[in-house]
């Protein structure tokens, strides 16, 4: 996963979650059926993609799902 | 009706084996950190018990095992002989065979004979279930003493092969949430010092035109390679409607009794998750109950979970005088129970 449309092609096929790259900055609390198990396969599979670990602690903290993909890519 | 009273005279749980805790299961799955946090902090449940080993994925004991394990102390504590009782009740979805019925097998075992049994085919309420069915033998006058059991087996649907990267949420919630038990209680028209009266007890089916909340397969040489998983929970479903439902329960209880919120000293709730049974306890706001929760060591243990809070609940809360309330809400195709205690 090297882009933002790599993450959001790894929303749609493996979570089913229908969004676009113009949704990822929306709260997650209006992304629909968003919740926390969706949440630990989310950081389950960006940990898979790019080899590194993320804090849940962090990860609870992100308002929207670009955070939680600049948590993921982060330097 | 007879307008006797019908007091359960002891109760007591198996479990199988040590606890199984949260980095133990993600070691076995290979999880990391990360996904043991999340069960610390979404599910609440520090631990559970489990007829597997976890190594080879076998399973290592049945549900007679557990069930003649708790009846044999209950039986014991309650001072009965088998010879005593008059009908045996399992409530269980997750019986060892489909036949001969596990209830027929912990009879076997307990040295119970020429009396009438029942299994119930049941999910988390089962054990209201079958203390209803006991209770209302009692009343009409059957009998005087009956045993019930309750328990799940839930080992064989651990697959400890399975990738739990890759598993669906409905699949992957039910590798943390559950444990393996089985729980007891005798019932009798006879009080003894340390029991409790059964003052309501009901349960009732509210599932027209629902959808399951919680399905297990069978499988059998047809369809054995069915794709289908053979456990899934819509666990939305019930984060949204168990919390309305438990309310509803109190509310009936405590209207049927003439009985004040703060009346209550016992609060026996929903065991379906550590986190799910607090967030419910704080919710129903009773001022003066003490809560007795099982769920956030032992998993929620299915048709076994109302008997290990009753042990616990006859055992410590529950003294002379003092009013209990446990409320059960099944998912699998929704059903309300609960029941109201005084010890005595």
């Amino acid at each position: 996963m090297k882009t933002v449309e790599d993450f959001v092609v790894l929303l749609h096929d493996e979570l089913a979650l229908s969004v676009t790259v113009e949704d990822l900055g929306r709260s997650l609390d209006s992304v629909e059926s968003w919740d926390s198990v969706h949440l630990l396969t989310l950081c389950t599979l960006l940990e898979r993609e790019t080899g590194r670990s993320l804090s849940l602690a962090d990860v609870l903290e992100a308002p929207s799902l670009e955070a939680v993909y600049r948590m993921a890519v982060a330097p | 009706m007879t307008g006797r009273d019908v007091y359960i005279r002891s109760a007591a749980s198996a479990l199988p084996g040590e606890p199984v805790d949260n980095a133990t299961l993600a070691r076995r799955f290979g999880m990391d950190a990360l996904w043991e946090q999340w069960v610390d902090v979404f599910i609440g449940t520090a631990s559970r018990h489990l007829a597997l080993d976890l190594e080879s994925g076998k399973v290592t004991g049945t549900l007679a095992d557990l069930a003649a394990e708790a009846g044999h102390a209950a039986l014991v504590a309650a001072g009965v002989g088998p010879e005593e009782v008059d009908a045996v009740v399992l409530g269980t979805a997750t019986p060892d065979q489909l036949m001969p019925a596990t209830v027929n097998i912990v009879a076997d075992r307990l040295g119970i004979n020429g009396v009438r049994t029942f299994q119930l085919q049941s999910g988390c309420s089962g054990a209201v279930q079958a203390l209803d069915v006991a209770r209302q033998f009692l009343l009409s006058g059957g009998g005087r003493t009956v045993l019930v059991l309750g328990g799940d087996v839930i080992a064989r649907f651990y697959d400890v092969e399975r990738d739990l990267r890759t598993a669906a949420p409905a699949e992957l919630v039910n590798y943390v949430l559950f444990g393996d038990a089985a729980g007891a209680a005798v019932l009798s028209t006879r009080p003894a010092p340390g029991s409790a009266v059964v003052h309501e007890l009901f349960t009732r089916l509210v599932g027209l035109g629902r959808e399951p909340g919680a399905v297990l397969e069978w499988f059998g040489p047809a369809d054995r390679d069915s794709d289908r998983p053979a456990a899934t929970e819509d666990y939305k479903a019930i984060e949204q409607h168990v919390p309305e439902m438990t309310e509803q329960v109190l509310t009936e209880l405590l209207d049927s009794r003439g009985w004040r919120p703060e009346d209550v000293d016992v609060l026996l709730p929903p065991q379906l998750s550590g986190r799910m049974t607090k967030l419910i306890t704080e919710r129903l706001g009773l001022p003066g109950a003490q809560d007795v929760t099982c769920v956030d060591r032992a998993g929620n243990c299915g048709n076994a979970i109302v008997f290990l809070q009753l042990e616990r609940a006859l055992g410590g809360a529950l003294g002379p005088g003092r009013r209990a309330v446990g409320i059960s809400v099944e998912s699998s195709k929704w059903i309300k129970a609960g029941f109201a205690l005084e010890g005595c």
